[in-house]
């Protein structure tokens, strides 16, 4: 592989993986701080609380995954080598 | 009369106590509606999944359908750890979304070392949960009127 482009390729996943990181981290901190909260408001919803935390998460997680998947492919599976 | 006296320390009243007691009973039944949740969006992960696999090896080929059933397969596995992290939650442990995650991470390089495997099946059937998700969802929401939620 070409220098430039294997420093390039692994410049492009951190910052890819690292970028793509800070929103779905924030919002689920938000998200499992507010649910707890909600849990210790009214413990007789916490199963549907957690129902929709497990829900939200999955989708927020998805965002990250999507980075990861960028990152890790440029890594191991460049297309450019 | 001792202040170390046991029936004059101050504690929980008789009603306070069945209070704290109800509550108790309501957190463990409404658990039940979590426990329902996951059970139904691992069941409806696992069945779309199923049903994908024999069109994508009539469409494609075997490699790719096996490709996608790992992929699928490790979704379900990823689905029951965040659900397993979400149970915990507030009940000592403090963090979500590390060994899912790990096991996302471990089945791109695998897909990506090995000749066997195709990376592009392998994340499209690891994306299938959210097609499980969606699925049970709407069918609990819409279709179903004895369980809306």
């Amino acid at each position: 592989m070409d220098p430039l482009v294997a420093a390039a390729s692994v410049l492009a996943a951190a910052l890819g993986i690292g970028i793509s990181t800070i929103g779905p981290a924030l919002a689920q901190g938000n998200a499992a701080g507010k649910a707890v909260e909600g849990i210790a408001r009214q413990p007789e919803a916490e199963g549907k609380i957690r129902g929709t935390l497990l829900l939200c998460l999955a989708f927020m997680e998805s965002l990250t995954i999507y980075g990861l998947v960028i990152a890790l492919v440029l890594l191991f599976a460049n297309p450019f080598a | 009369m001792e202040l170390s006296d046991p029936s004059l320390q101050p504690g929980p009243t008789s009603n306070e106590s069945e209070l704290a007691e109800a509550q108790i009973s309501q957190s463990g039944d409404s658990m039940d509606d979590y426990y329902q949740l996951k059970n139904g969006l691992i069941i409806s992960s696992s069945v779309i999944a199923g049903l994908f696999f024999g069109p994508v090896w009539w469409m494609y080929s075997l490699k790719v359908a096996s490709s996608y059933l790992l992929g699928a397969s490790v979704g379900v596995l990823y689905l029951r750890i965040l659900a397993k992290n979400v149970e915990q939650l507030g009940t000592g442990n403090t963090q979500v979304g590390k060994g899912q995650l790990g096991v996302f991470v471990l089945l791109i390089v695998l897909a990506t070392q090995w000749s066997q495997l195709e990376v592009l099946p392998v994340f499209l059937g690891f994306l299938t949960y959210k097609v499980g998700i969606l699925f049970f969802v709407l069918w609990s929401a819409v279709l179903s009127p004895s369980t809306n939620r």
